[in-house]
């Protein structure tokens, strides 16, 4: 069952625009000059029940827009959106009563006063009986791990601490849907990790369809099942987290260290950072774009970025232990990071798409399968 | 849902904000007891500039020392009990303006009067007190008297809170109101406390209409002196029209808001 379709939704603010210098200001004070501004253009999906999505984008995709929409607290200026069935926009209030939001940025708290004093507003404001209540909150005080907080006021509280809180008091009411906008923003790795982990058991436990937006690939890698990211205003990619992480698999970051200064050159594959070891005192690492000159000479320690759909691991590998003593060999996956930072960089819709799209079709080599053809010689 | 739950339902939501407003305020001990108490003897140092001059002159207007200690109480009582209990009647448009309405829209009870109803202002509670301290000590007080200033200054608090409410809500339109709802507070205020017969004839109107100072101070100032039970309903009624009307300004006005997401940027 889906809980959450969005069907072509587009929000445009009409902004007053005005261009540097007093004088300009007068300009507008007898004529404005409006702009159009679309924050959203047509954006669709849906989400089922139950389900843990991660809604990403950079700063200004509209990401929060889109929430908002959802919620009600914006009317769309076109197109459609039902959360359980509801229209946010005409039925908002009965819909308040289902679902569940946090804003990282803005609080439901009190903030002279206990959690334990917001807890019993909130408790009020939806109409939860009195003692069932008290029981729920038991229940998120020992499952968040806030009693020791429940009595100190909320600006005594670290922002760890108020955020757990902060998604403990929207748990209160026993909302069907979440919506959280940056709930990690500014925290620490272990404040992560643990909002993280509650956020993993509330979907479980509760049984609540989480909808998460964020900068942070941490929050989404360990948190979301499905991940849509949207750019300029348009859904770019809507896939599982784990094709979307298959993809970024193909990539290793393969790193080497010798005992000796070695010299070598791998065709069709040129390292990304080399520490050159020829000029004398000065060691130093250089960057990709200085490696060129390098190539000649000799080296300690070299990093590689490699596809493996067009090179062979092992072969490479054994390629670079031929060429000397190795100290240390490392081999990692390429960062989710950097597969969406393509996408973000991209400068419209069109070409986020285009980002996104799996990388075979753009593969400068044949594809893994016919492997002898496509192999690069290491010599 | 049927009538009494929503009404219950309503009744506890306002009930526990209210309580959970008064323990905010009462956080911070020193600076409600300064604020309210301070608010008090502010208002009675205007009685005695008052006492002064009435005393010289032998009267305003047609008013007396009393009457005007009647309006001072009474404008003092509602103006603090529009604050007690919707301390947020003069920070509307900030809020809308910052696009801290987010919150409210996202919880399932009425938007303005959860709004409203979310804070309370420290200094009212010594404006609210003052007006009865003052009454106690005026001539003629009896029960009647007693009740009927009470109902005033129910009925006036719901007229200053709509009429502040509804000059903030132009914030929607204006998209800052800062100044004209500051020059009707100001205004509202300074002409409920002098007696309505100092200002020209063709004023007057203003005090039955945008700045309603003749429903919160001079209408009850006849009720309270001729005990003329009748005029109550009619106050009542027009408090009510306020409250209304006031209410779709706000509504209209909700239809144009855009949200935003300011941290903390420079005004």
């Amino acid at each position: 069952m889906n809980v959450i379709e969005a069907e072509g939704l587009e929000k445009t603010f009409t902004t007053r625009v005005k261009p540097e210098g007093l004088k300009a200001s007068f300009a507008s004070l007898v004529k404005p000059r409006m702009r159009e501004v679309a924050a959203v253009k047509g954006v669709s999906f849906e989400v089922e029940s139950g389900e843990v999505l991660a809604f990403l984008g950079p700063n200004g995709a509209g990401k929060s827009t889109t929430i908002k929409m959802l919620t009600g607290i914006l009317a769309p200026s076109a197109g459609k959106a039902r959360v359980l069935g509801l229209d946010p926009a005409k039925e908002r209030l009965e819909l308040s009563r289902y679902i569940g939001a946090v804003f990282g940025q803005r609080s439901q708290l009190w903030f002279h006063l206990p959690p334990a004093d917001s807890f019993r507003l909130i408790g009020a404001i939806y109409e939860i009986d009195e003692s069932d209540r008290i029981w729920r909150q038991a229940e998120l005080v020992e499952r968040f791990g806030l009693a020791p907080y429940m009595d100190v006021p909320v600006r005594k509280l670290s922002l760890g601490e108020r955020i757990r809180c902060e998604i403990a008091a929207s748990l209160l009411p026993c909302p069907q849907v979440l919506f959280l906008d940056e709930p990690t923003i500014g925290l620490d790795v272990i404040a992560k990790r643990e909002i993280r982990l509650l956020l993993a058991e509330a979907a479980e436990v509760d049984d609540v369809t989480v909808f998460l937006t964020s900068h942070d690939i941490g929050d989404i890698e360990k948190l979301c099942k499905r991940a849509i990211i949207i750019h300029h205003g348009e859904v770019v990619v809507d896939e599982s987290m784990k094709d979307l992480r298959h993809r970024a698999l193909a990539r290793k970051l393969v790193g080497v260290k010798y005992a000796e200064p070695v010299r070598f050159q791998i065709d069709g594959l040129s390292p990304v950072k080399v520490k050159a070891a020829d000029v004398a005192g000065a060691a130093g690492i250089a960057g990709a774009a200085g490696v060129a000159g390098a190539g000649d000479g000799a080296w300690t320690a070299a990093s590689f970025e490699v596809d493996t759909r067009c090179h062979q691991l092992p072969d490479l590998i054994r390629a670079l232990a031929e060429k000397g003593e190795i100290l240390d060999l490392t081999v990692e996956d390429e960062p989710l990071e950097n597969i969406i930072a393509g996408i973000y960089g991209a400068q419209s819709g069109a070409e986020a798409a285009a980002a996104a799209r799996p990388r075979t079709a753009s593969a400068p080599a044949a594809p893994q399968t016919t492997a002898p053809a496509g192999e690069k010689a290491f010599s | 849902m049927n009538r009494n739950t929503w009404i219950s339902a309503y009744a506890r939501f306002l009930g526990t904000t209210f309580s959970v407003n008064l323990q905010a305020v009462m956080e911070y001990r020193v600076n409600f007891l300064i604020q309210a108490f301070g608010m008090m003897l502010n208002n009675a140092a205007f009685a005695l500039f008052w006492g002064v001059l009435i005393e010289r002159t032998g009267g305003i207007g047609g008013y007396g020392f009393s009457d005007i200690m009647f309006i001072w109480a009474l404008v003092s009582s509602s103006f603090g009990l529009a604050h007690i209990l919707f301390g947020n009647i003069r920070s509307l448009g900030r809020i809308v303006q910052k696009g801290e309405l987010d919150l409210y829209l996202l919880q399932p009870k009425d938007v303005f009067l959860n709004l409203l109803a979310s804070r309370t202002i420290v200094s009212a509670w010594g404006d609210f007190i003052y007006g009865f301290i003052v009454l106690c000590f005026l001539p003629g007080l009896s029960l009647g008297r007693l009740a009927i200033f009470s109902s005033f200054v129910c009925s006036g608090g719901l007229i200053f809170a709509a009429t502040f409410a509804a000059a903030e809500s132009l914030t929607f339109f204006m998209g800052n109101s800062s100044a004209i709802s500051s020059a009707i507070a100001e205004f509202m205020l300074s002409f409920s406390l002098y007696p309505e017969t100092v200002f020209d004839r063709g004023m007057r109107w203003v005090f039955y209409s945008i700045l309603p100072s003749g429903f919160i101070a001079f209408v009850p100032l006849a009720v309270f002196k001729g005990l003329n039970w009748a005029m109550m309903p009619l106050v009542w009624i027009v408090a009510l029209a306020y409250v209304a009307a006031s209410y779709s300004l706000f509504r209209l006005g909700l239809k144009r808001y855009e949200s935003g997401n300011q941290i903390g940027a420079r005004l």
